[in-house]
């Protein structure tokens, strides 16, 4: 039996910690085996297919996340900002696991030099699979389709 | 067919020093529309791989500098390159990256129709140029095409561009390096590629990648992040293989210098020697064997024995043969550039080869790659900042003195020298001095 309140509570808090920049916390809510993906194109049905954008385990996700709390990392000199808007989640089960959909928009802003290009647009569709772990629902993958996957992207730093 | 050369009033020999190069070679863009014309315009350039194009009709867009081209395999089996381009009003012929075309192009504004090589099959409502003009001369320019172990090369210089062999020269062998890695002798193009785009001129990512000394620094955050997560790893082969690209920046400088650079006509260069490899499938008991299967074991051992890191072949793509990488550089502007990568199997290897190739282009190519990001940044910044103050000649003197071999197909240099980037700005020189 899926709690909607509970799924949806779950993929807001995600995307708020990332906000925060709380990113202890946010790997907190993933599983250990977890996959954190945004695959290169959206007809990818396993990120083995071909080249992603992210495709990151646990301890790729803490070296990314490690990497922009440190002033030496240029491409995140300074950090970015992000603000994630979540709209439309549907929790459903599919082969026994509790799988959310949400349409989401990132926006991100860094101080480059000031003008429009520091700030950009991120969106798709985000795919939460589900896994109860010791009575607490966990996020086993995150896949993110951007609706511009297959296009060219400037420097990312910040999750999506 | 050559392109316009644009009526140029700089001079690009006054740009070039035996040390140093004029700042404007990034900033200005009546550089970058004689580069186009004289540069990209004249090398061969990677386009595209046979295994894209599998069946008659199939076609992939590719770029040659700013200009658009469709290569398409005809009902014949060869492959075929053409403007994109309509020759009625100049409408470009392809909307599509890639697809089939088992037909022809169609123009989509008054339905002209042309064959794979440029041929125009017919016009609607032909009758309306009755007199006019022979259907004969109103084809789609072609592009000059040639091959070399699948690899389709292209050079808009047509019949005055010398052959593809003489320009691939030394540099063939980092190709062969690709293809004699597989166990069957047959690679294929993955099917999809990673794109990533920077504000900066496209020849920051050539002075970049053979660059052995900005690692430690532009990429020093990787390495204190990937140290700190693998200090809590109980076992050292747990490390995830990105993070060992991450900490492969932190190696000390020595270790470089000790290493090859390998420069050669026409702008190219590589580095090769121990750099040893986190990605490649060398180490796989089942790739080994099935390799020595095919190729008997002294020829295995001589392919596996290659190493090298990274080839730039000058001005337009990057080859990665020990990981089955390839990217091709786009130049948008002369402040925006795109990358694109490729991913090759290596056909008849295990599935874990094409999967270990897979994660090293997604860290090679991604824009969120955590040292590719940090690249990026440094190419745009280098864009902003040669805009300012009076010091207008950017150095690339380093290790002027150090050359360790010279022969008729290569010179020999550390590979913490810039020898590379001297290299890139002879041909530089020779492209842009000859109208």
């Amino acid at each position: 039996m899926i709690d909607d309140g509970e799924v949806s509570r779950l993929v807001h808090l995600e995307a708020r910690l990332l906000d925060d920049q709380r990113f202890d916390e946010w790997i907190a809510l993933f599983t250990e085996d977890c996959r954190y993906w945004v695959p290169g194109h959206p007809e990818m049905s396993d990120p083995t297919e071909g080249p992603s954008h992210f495709h990151d385990d646990r301890q790729l996700m803490r070296a990314r996340t490690h990497r922009l709390a440190n002033p030496r990392a240029f491409g995140a000199e300074p950090a970015p900002r992000t603000a994630h808007v979540v709209s439309g989640i549907l929790a459903e089960e599919r082969d026994g696991a509790v799988v959310a959909t949400s349409s989401q928009i990132m926006l991100e802003w860094r101080d480059r030099d000031g003008f429009e290009a520091d700030k950009r647009l991120f969106g798709g569709r985000v795919t939460h699979r589900l896994r109860r772990e010791d009575g607490v629902l966990r996020i086993a993958e995150k896949r993110v389709d951007l609706i511009d996957a297959e296009a060219a992207f400037n420097a990312m730093a910040a999750p999506l | 067919m050559a392109l316009h050369d644009p009526q140029a009033t700089l001079d690009p020999a006054a740009l070039v020093r035996s040390d140093a190069v004029h700042r404007s070679v990034y900033t200005d863009p009546a550089v970058f529309d004689l580069e186009m014309a004289r540069i990209f315009g004249r090398a061969w350039l990677y386009l595209a791989h046979d295994s894209e194009l599998p069946a008659p009709g199939d076609y992939v867009v590719r770029h040659m500098g700013t200009q658009s081209v469709i290569l398409t395999r005809d009902k014949d089996g060869a492959v075929k390159a053409i403007h994109n381009r309509c020759s009625h009003r100049g409408a470009t012929l392809c909307a599509f990256r890639k697809g089939s075309a088992p037909h022809g192009h169609q123009c989509p504004y008054h339905g002209w129709m042309f064959e794979p090589d440029g041929a125009l099959r017919f016009i609607p409502w032909h009758q309306g140029y009755e007199g006019q003009f022979d259907k004969s001369e109103m084809g789609v320019a072609q592009v000059r095409l040639e091959t070399y172990r699948g690899f389709i090369f292209g050079n808009l210089a047509g019949e005055a561009a010398p052959p593809l062999d003489h320009f691939l020269g030394h540099m063939r062998s980092t190709i062969d390096d690709l293809v004699d890695r597989s166990p069957t002798g047959r690679v294929e193009c993955g099917p999809y590629v990673l794109r990533h785009y920077y504000r900066a001129n496209w020849k920051m990512t050539f002075e970049n990648l053979n660059d052995t000394i900005h690692p430690g620094f532009a990429h020093a955050a990787s390495v204190v992040s990937a140290k700190s997560v693998a200090q809590t790893l109980e076992r050292r082969e747990d490390l995830a293989p990105t993070l060992g690209m991450m900490l492969a920046n932190g190696k000390p400088v020595q270790f470089f210098q000790d290493l090859d650079m390998i420069t050669a006509p026409g702008g190219h260069s590589y580095i090769g020697g121990h750099m040893g490899a986190d990605y490649s499938p060398d180490t796989q008991d089942a790739y080994t064997r099935a390799l020595i299967d095919f190729h008997g074991p002294d020829k295995a051992r001589d392919v596996l024995r290659v190493d090298r890191h990274l080839m730039l072949l000058y001005p337009s793509s990057f080859w990665h043969a020990r990981y089955q990488t390839v990217r091709i550089l786009r130049p948008v502007r002369h402040d925006l550039t795109e990358m694109i990568g490729f991913v090759f199997r290596l056909v008849g290897a295990p599935d874990e080869t094409y999967r270990n190739a897979v994660e090293y282009c997604t860290g090679a190519n991604s824009a969120a790659s955590p040292v590719i990001s940090d690249d990026l940044e440094i190419y745009e910044r280098c864009l902003l900042g040669n805009a300012q103050g009076p010091r207008e000649w950017v150095p690339f003197s380093r290790g002027a003195h150090e050359d360790r071999e010279r022969t008729n197909a290569f010179t020999r240099t550390p590979a913490t020298s810039e020898a590379y980037i001297r290299n890139q700005f002879a041909a530089w020189s020779d492209y842009m001095g000859r109208a």
